[in-house]
C-alpha cells in the first residue's frame, strides 16, 4: 500500500505510483523495479538507475550497467 | 574543463558563462554551480531580484491556472519554488491536489534534496502531492503524452542542449497540454541597459559569494543570461520544437520574459 508520509518513504523507498510513470530516459521503455536493491531496470539499455533516498536518479550516467547475468 | 579561447560554435559547442565550452563539459559544471549554492538558492533569489521572482513565478502560475485534476511536470525546479506555488494555489482555493499530481525533476540532486525536506516541513502528508526526480530535460523518463502541463522557470538556459530540452517538452505533453517557460532575457529596455549590467555583472557575483560562498557560481549565472536568445528568436525555437500559438509576455522591463505554448 502506498505510504503518504514523506519521511516512511524515505525510508521504505519509492512510492509505487511513481514506479508507473517513469521510463527508461534513453529507450523510453517501462523498468523493472527491484525493491531489495533499490534499483530501476531497464533491460533494453542494460542499465540499473540507482533510487537514492526514495529519489529515482534517472540519469545514465549514474546508472549501473546491467553484467551479461542479469 | 575544456574552454576553447573563442567561438565559432559549432553543434559541439555550448556554453558556460561567457565561455564557450564543450558540449559534454557544461552539465557538469552546471551541476557543480547548482550543488554549491543548493541550500540558499531561493533566498539568493530574493536578494537578487528584490523579491521580483515572486512576482514573476506567481505571474506564470496565473497562467498556468492549475486545477487539481492537472498533471504538472516542473522541470529544473529543484528546490520546490515553483511546485509549492501551485500546491498552495490550490490548496487556498480548497481545492487539494492528490497524491502524486505534480512532478518536480531536475538535474541536480542537491537541488531536489533541499526541495523534498522543505516540502516534508510545509506540508507533512500533504506533500505527497509531489513526486521528485533526478532526470535530464534533455532524455525526460516519463512516457509520452503523460502531462497537461510542463513548467521550467529559470532553467532552460542551463539545459546543454535547449533545442533537444523543448522536444522533450512536446513529447511527454499530451495533445492540448501547456508549455510555460519563465527565463531572463539578455537585452534589457534602453536606459535600463547600464544599470542592469553593473547591477548583474558586479552586484550580484559579490551577492552570492557573501550569501553563498560562491560568487563564480552567480557569475556564471548572470553571463549565461546574457548568451540566452532573445525572445523572438527563442519563440522560432519554441515553435521549431513543434509547440503552436507561442506567446510572449514580458516583465519588469524586459527583465523577464515569459513564453507560453501549447502542444496541438
Amino acid at each position: 500500500m502506498a505510504d503518504s508520509n514523506p519521511e516512511t518513504q524515505k525510508i521504505a523507498g519509492v512510492d509505487p505510483k511513481l514506479l508507473e510513470i517513469l521510463v527508461c530516459p534513453v529507450t523510453k521503455e517501462t523498468l523493472v523495479y527491484d525493491e531489495a536493491a533499490q534499483e530501476l531496470i531497464s533491460k533494453a539499455a542494460r542499465l540499473a538507475y540507482p533510487i537514492r533516498d526514495g529519489i529515482p536518479i534517472m540519469l545514465p550516467e549514474e546508472a549501473r550497467t546491467l553484467t551479461d547475468t542479469e | 574543463m575544456t574552454a576553447h579561447a573563442s567561438p565559432p560554435p559549432s553543434e559541439k559547442d555550448s556554453h558556460f558563462g561567457d565561455q564557450s565550452v564543450s558540449a559534454e563539459d557544461k552539465a557538469p559544471m552546471v551541476r557543480r554551480v547548482f550543488e554549491s549554492v543548493a541550500g540558499r538558492y531561493d533566498l539568493m533569489n530574493d536578494l537578487m531580484s528584490g523579491g521580483l521572482h515572486r512576482l514573476w513565478k506567481n505571474a506564470m502560475v496565473d497562467v498556468l491556472a492549475p486545477r487539481p485534476d492537472m498533471k504538472i511536470l516542473d522541470v529544473a525546479g529543484g528546490t520546490g519554488d515553483i511546485a509549492f506555488r501551485i500546491f498552495e494555489r490550490l490548496e487556498r482555493a480548497g481545492l487539494p491536489m492528490p497524491p502524486g499530481q505534480i512532478t518536480i525533476c531536475d538535474i541536480n540532486a542537491a537541488m531536489l534534496e533541499v526541495g523534498r525536506s522543505r516540502a516534508a516541513q510545509k506540508f507533512g502528508a500533504r506533500a505527497a502531492a509531489l513526486n521528485w526526480m533526478n532526470g535530464n530535460a534533455e532524455n525526460l523518463p516519463f512516457p509520452d503524452r503523460s502531462f497537461d502541463a510542463y513548467t521550467i522557470a529559470f532553467g532552460i538556459r542551463n539545459v546543454t542542449h535547449m533545442d533537444r530540452a523543448l522536444t522533450e517538452a512536446t513529447r511527454v505533453l499530451k495533445p492540448g497540454g501547456r508549455f510555460l517557460c519563465l527565463e531572463f532575457s539578455p537585452a534589457v529596455l534602453p536606459g535600463l541597459n547600464k544599470l542592469y549590467d553593473a547591477y548583474s555583472l558586479s552586484v550580484v557575483p559579490q551577492l552570492g559569494a557573501w550569501v553563498t560562498g560562491d560568487g563564480d557560481a552567480y557569475r556564471y549565472l548572470v553571463e549565461s543570461i546574457r548568451r540566452f536568445p532573445n525572445r523572438d528568436t527563442f519563440k522560432a525555437r519554441i515553435e521549431a520544437a513543434g509547440f503552436s500559438q507561442v506567446s510572449i509576455r514580458s516583465f519588469s522591463g524586459g527583465i523577464v520574459t515569459l513564453h507560453s505554448a501549447w502542444r496541438i
